[in-house]
C-alpha cells in the first residue's frame, strides 16, 4: 500500500514527464513566434508526423534507436520546406497576420489529413526497445523505465539547448533575433539563416518529441490537435517568445494535468484554462513575456 | 457616369433580393436547408470580418460568441417551454454582448498581434466549461431542441419545422441585422473604427479613445455572432460543443478569407463556396477536408483578397463599370 | 500672460537610460517657443511625455492649470493640446478631406455618434473646407493621403492638429524633408495659421528658429541648458561650448 507521499511523488513525476515532453514541443513553437511574430499552428503537425514515422521505422526496420535519429531529421526538413514555401511569401505581405495564422492552421490540417490517409485512423502501438520496458524500483517506488527515459532525453536536450543559447555565438544570435530581428538584420547578420535554423530545429525537436512520446501515448489521429491546444496554453501562460516561460509553463501544465486528474477528476481540464484566464487577466504578456505596446 | 453606376447597383441589389426570395421555389428541400445554412453563417462570417475590415483586429475566438448564442437558446428552450422566439434571439444577442464585453475588456488592451490568440484562449476556456458542465450543456453529446413556433400579427402562427419558413425567418433576421450594422458603419462611430484601424497612434493623439472604440467594435461583432448562433441552433435543432471548438473558429475564418476581407459582404461568397464545397466534395471523396484545406492554402497564398479579389481581377479585365458598382454599393 | 504649459523637474528614463533630466520649462500663452539641441538631446521624448505617450519618471506637467502628468493621450488631446510628428502620421488610406474630418469630428465631440450619417451634415463639410482652404490643400482634397506629394503631406500633418482647434500645438520638425522654397512657404503658412495659438516647435534650421521664435530653449543630453530670447541664447557660454564641441 503506497503512502500518500509516494502517490504524490509518483504524480509529480508523471507531471514532470508530460511537462518536459510538452516543453520540447512548445519550445520551437514559442521561439518561432518570438522570431517571426507568427504562431505556427502547423508545428505540432511535426510532432504528430514524428510519432507516426517512428511507428513505421520501428515496425519495418525493427530499430527504435534509428527512429530517434531519422525521424527528427525528416520532420526538420519538412519544417524547413513549410517555412520556405508557405511562410516566406506571406511574411512579407502587409497586415497579413490573420492570413499567416490561418495558413499555418491550414497546413496543420493538411498534414493531419495526409497522415490519416497514409496510416489510417486507428491508434498505432509503437513498441519501445527491450531495455526500456518494465519498471524499476527506487526509494520504495516502482516506476516505468520508459518514463525515466523520456525524462533523461528531454533533460539532455534541455541542457544542450541551454548550453547553445547561453554559451555559443549561434545562441546569442538566436536570442538577439528573437528580441529584435530587424536590428540584427541591419547589423549585417544573415537573419534569414537564423530563421531557417530555428524553424528547422524547432520542427526537428517537435518530431523528436513525437518519437519519444509514441511508445508512451501511441500514435493516434488527434494527438496533433491535443498537444497544439496545450502548447497554446503554454505560450499564453509563459509568454510569447520566452523560452524560460515555456519551460515553467510546460511544467506547470504537466503538474496541473497530473494533480488535477488525481484530485478533481471532473474539472481537471479546466485548471489549465483557468490558469490561462488568470494570466490573461493579470499579466496578459505571460509570466515571462515582455510588455506589449 | 455615376448615375449609370447607381442604376446598375440598384438593379444588382434587386436581382439578388429577388433570387433570395424566390430561391425556395426552385430548390429541393436540401437545397433550401443549404441556403439557410449559408445565410446564417454569412452573418457569423461577416461579424468576424467586421473586426478585420473596420478595426484591423483578428478575433480567432469568435466561435465563443456563436456557441454561447446557440447554447443559451437551447438551455432556455429546454427549461421554459414555449418561450417566445424573438425573446430567444434577443437572449442570444444579449448573452454574446455580455461575454464580448468581458472578454473584450481584457483583450483590447493587448497589441493587435496577441489579440487573436487571447480571444482564442478565452474561447478555449468556454469550450472546456461547455464540455464539463454536462448537466447544463449536455457536454460532448449536446442537446437536441425542437424548433419553436412563433406568432406574427396578421399572419398568425408560423411553424418553423417547415424548412421554407425557417429559411425566410433566417433571411429576414440576417438581412435586418446586416443592414442595421451597415447603417451604423456610416455614422461617425464607423469612421472612428476606421481611424483606429488605419492609424491608432495618431487617432489617439487626436482625442480618440482607442481602447473604447475597439471594445465597442468587438461587442458589436460579438452580438452579431451570438445572433447567428441562436439562429443556428434553431435551424440545426441541436447544439453541441462543436459550435465553439477550434474547428468552428477555423472554418469561420476560412470562409472569411476565401470570400475576401475587402468588402462588407465579401464573406458571403466565402460562406457559399465553403458550404457548397463541403456538400459536394464529401460526396466525391472521404478526404474532402484535405482537398478543402489545400484549396484554402492556395487561395490564401496566391490571391490577396480571396475569391472577391480573384473575381475583382477578372472583372477588371472585362468591365470597368462593374467595379465601380461594387465599390459604390459596399462601404 | 498666463503660462499655458509648465514642466517641473521632469525626469524620463527608459530602463537605466536617462533621456530627460530635471527639465524645467514654462511656456506662456500665444508664445512661439522653439526647442533646439543636437540629435539625441531628448527633444522628441520631451514631446512624447507632454502628450502622454510616455509616462515621466519624476516631476510634474501642468497644462492650462490642469495637472496632466498621468493623463492618457486622448484625454490630453481633448484639452486642446495637439502634436504633429516628424515623420508624417497621417491616415494613409483616407482622402485628405477624410483626414481633416477625423480631427473635426473630434473637435465637435461627435467622435462616436451613431445618430447620423457622417456624410450628411453641412456643418461638418464647412468646417473641413475651412481648414483645407487655410492649408491650401483644396486641389488635392479628394486624393488619397498616400498619393499626395511630400510637401502636401507635411501640410496635412499640421492640418490634422489645426483642425482640432487646439490652444497649444507641438510641432516636431515640421519642415523636415522640405526643400528651401517649400520650407520658406511652409514657415510663412505656419505663422499665418497659428497667430492665436501657442506654439512649441522642434527645429534644426537656425534661420527658421530665429525667424519664428519668441523664446528658445536649448536641450542637450536631456538637460535644459537655457531658455531665453534669440540673443540671450546666442551669447550663452554653455550653449556655445556645447555647439562648438560638436
Amino acid at each position: 500500500m503506497e503512502t500518500v507521499t509516494e502517490i504524490y511523488f509518483v504524480e509529480m513525476l508523471h507531471g514532470l514527464v508530460y511537462g518536459m515532453l510538452l516543453f520540447l514541443v512548445a519550445s520551437g513553437f514559442t521561439l518561432v513566434f518570438g522570431l517571426m511574430n507568427v504562431l505556427n499552428l502547423s508545428h505540432t503537425g511535426f510532432y504528430m508526423l514524428g510519432a507516426y514515422l517512428a511507428y513505421s521505422v520501428t515496425v519495418y526496420l525493427d530499430n527504435f534507436w534509428l527512429a530517434l535519429i531519422i525521424c527528427p531529421i525528416i520532420t526538420g526538413i519538412a519544417g524547413l520546406g513549410v517555412e520556405h514555401i508557405f511562410l516566406r511569401k506571406i511574411h512579407s505581405r502587409e497586415g497579413a497576420h490573420a492570413a499567416e495564422l490561418l495558413l499555418t492552421f491550414g497546413i496543420f490540417y493538411v498534414i493531419s489529413e495526409l497522415i490519416v490517409m497514409t496510416w489510417g485512423s486507428f491508434e498505432l502501438d509503437v513498441p519501445a526497445p527491450e531495455i526500456l520496458t518494465g519498471s524499476i524500483t527506487f526509494v520504495g517506488i516502482t516506476y516505468p523505465v520508459y518514463r525515466f527515459f523520456i525524462l533523461a532525453i528531454s533533460g539532455a536536450i534541455l541542457a544542450l539547448m541551454t548550453f547553445v543559447l547561453q554559451k555559443t555565438r549561434t545562441g546569442m544570435m538566436i536570442k538577439a533575433a528573437v528580441s529584435d530581428a530587424k536590428m540584427l538584420d541591419s547589423l549585417g547578420v544573415n537573419v534569414s539563416l537564423v530563421f531557417l535554423g530555428v524553424f528547422g530545429g524547432g520542427s526537428a525537436l517537435a518530431g523528436l518529441a513525437g518519437v519519444i512520446a509514441a511508445p508512451f501515448f501511441t500514435a493516434y489521429p488527434s494527438m496533433g490537435l491535443e498537444i497544439l491546444i496545450d502548447c497554446f496554453v503554454v505560450v499564453v501562460v509563459g509568454g510569447f517568445g520566452s523560452l524560460m516561460g515555456a519551460f515553467v509553463a510546460a511544467l506547470m501544465i504537466g503538474e496541473l494535468h497530473s494533480f488535477g486528474v488525481l484530485l478533481f477528476p471532473n474539472i481537471a481540464l479546466a485548471f489549465q484554462f483557468l490558469l490561462m484566464a488568470g494570466v490573461l487577466v493579470f499579466k496578459p504578456a505571460g509570466l515571462f513575456g515582455e510588455k506589449n505596446e | 457616369m455615376n448615375k449609370i453606376a447607381k442604376l446598375n447597383s440598384i438593379l444588382m441589389w434587386c436581382t439578388m433580393i429577388l433570387v433570395l426570395i424566390f430561391a425556395p421555389i426552385v430548390l429541393p428541400v436540401f437545397g433550401i436547408e443549404m441556403a439557410t445554412e449559408i445565410v446564417i453563417f454569412s452573418l457569423f462570417a461577416i461579424s468576424i470580418n467586421l473586426l478585420i475590415k473596420y478595426i484591423g483586429l483578428v478575433s480567432f475566438g469568435h466561435a465563443a460568441f456563436f456557441g454561447v448564442g446557440a447554447y443559451i437558446v437551447a438551455i432556455v428552450l429546454k427549461s421554459v417551454a414555449g418561450f417566445p422566439l424573438f425573446g430567444l434571439l434577443l437572449l442570444s444577442i444579449g448573452s454574446a454582448v455580455l461575454l464580448a464585453a468581458i472578454i473584450g475588456f481584457f483583450s483590447v488592451r493587448s497589441s493587435p498581434s496577441y489579440f487573436p490568440l487571447l480571444v482564442l484562449a478565452f474561447q478555449m476556456l468556454l469550450l472546456t466549461i461547455a464540455m464539463k458542465w454536462r448537466s447544463l450543456t449536455g457536454g460532448d453529446d449536446g442537446m437536441p431542441i425542437i424548433r419553436p413556433d412563433f406568432y406574427l400579427p396578421i399572419i398568425g402562427e408560423i411553424n418553423l419545422i417547415d424548412s421554407v419558413n425557417m429559411y425566410y425567418l433566417s433571411l429576414v433576421i440576417v438581412i435586418m441585422a446586416l443592414f442595421l450594422v451597415y447603417l451604423a458603419l456610416k455614422t461617425p462611430l464607423g469612421n472612428a473604427f476606421l481611424c483606429t484601424k488605419i492609424n491608432p497612434s495618431r487617432a489617439s493623439h487626436l482625442g480618440y479613445n482607442i481602447l473604447l472604440i475597439r471594445w465597442i467594435a468587438f461587442v458589436l461583432s460579438g452580438a452579431m455572432a451570438g445572433l447567428a448562433g441562436g439562429l443556428y441552433v434553431i435551424f440545426q435543432e441541436f447544439v453541441a460543443t462543436t459550435t465553439m471548438d477550434l474547428h468552428m473558429s477555423f472554418t469561420a475564418f476560412m470562409m472569411v478569407l476565401i470570400g475576401g476581407t475587402a468588402y462588407y459582404l465579401g464573406p458571403v461568397l466565402g460562406v457559399t463556396f465553403y458550404i457548397l464545397m463541403t456538400y459536394f466534395l464529401s460526396d466525391i471523396t472521404p478526404h474532402w477536408q484535405l482537398y478543402l484545406g489545400v484549396m484554402f492554402i492556395i487561395i490564401v497564398k496566391y490571391s490577396e483578397g480571396g475569391l472577391v479579389g480573384l473575381i475583382e481581377k477578372l472583372r477588371d479585365i472585362f468591365s470597368h463599370t462593374t467595379k465601380e458598382v461594387f465599390n459604390d454599393v459596399n462601404t | 500672460m498666463m503660462s499655458i504649459l509648465k514642466l517641473q523637474s521632469v525626469y524620463k528614463s527608459f530602463g537605466g537610460f536617462h533621456v530627460l533630466r530635471d527639465v524645467n520649462l514654462e511656456v506662456e500663452e500665444l508664445e512661439k517657443h522653439v526647442i533646439i539641441g543636437p540629435n539625441g538631446a531628448g527633444k522628441s521624448t520631451l514631446f512624447n511625455v507632454i502628450t502622454g505617450f510616455h509616462k515621466i519618471t519624476k516631476g510634474k506637467i501642468i497644462y492650462d492649470s490642469v495637472d496632466i502628468t498621468s493623463k492618457k493621450i486622448h484625454k490630453i488631446a481633448r484639452l486642446g493640446l495637439s502634436r504633429s510628428f516628424q515623420i508624417s502620421q497621417i491616415f494613409q488610406d483616407m482622402t485628405v478631406y477624410e483626414n481633416i474630418r477625423n480631427s473635426v469630428m473630434s473637435k465637435m465631440r461627435r467622435r462616436l455618434s451613431i445618430t447620423f450619417d457622417i456624410n450628411k451634415p453641412k456643418r461638418i463639410k464647412e468646417e473641413c473646407e475651412k481648414i483645407i482652404t487655410m492649408l491650401q490643400l483644396g486641389p488635392v482634397e479628394n486624393k488619397m493621403a498616400s498619393d499626395i506629394n511630400y510637401g502636401s503631406q507635411r501640410k496635412l500633418e499640421i492640418g490634422l492638429c489645426l483642425a482640432m482647434d487646439p490652444k497649444l500645438i507641438l510641432m516636431d520638425e515640421p519642415t523636415a524633408g522640405l526643400d528651401a522654397e517649400e520650407t520658406y512657404k511652409f514657415v510663412k503658412l505656419i505663422k499665418q495659421i497659428t497667430t492665436n495659438k501657442t506654439l512649441i516647435v522642434v527645429e534644426h534650421d537656425m534661420d527658421i528658429v530665429f525667424d519664428l521664435a519668441d523664446k528658445i530653449t536649448v536641450l542637450d543630453y536631456g538637460r535644459k541648458l537655457v531658455t531665453g530670447t534669440a540673443s540671450e541664447v546666442k551669447n550663452n557660454e554653455e550653449v556655445q561650448r556645447c555647439y562648438l564641441r560638436r
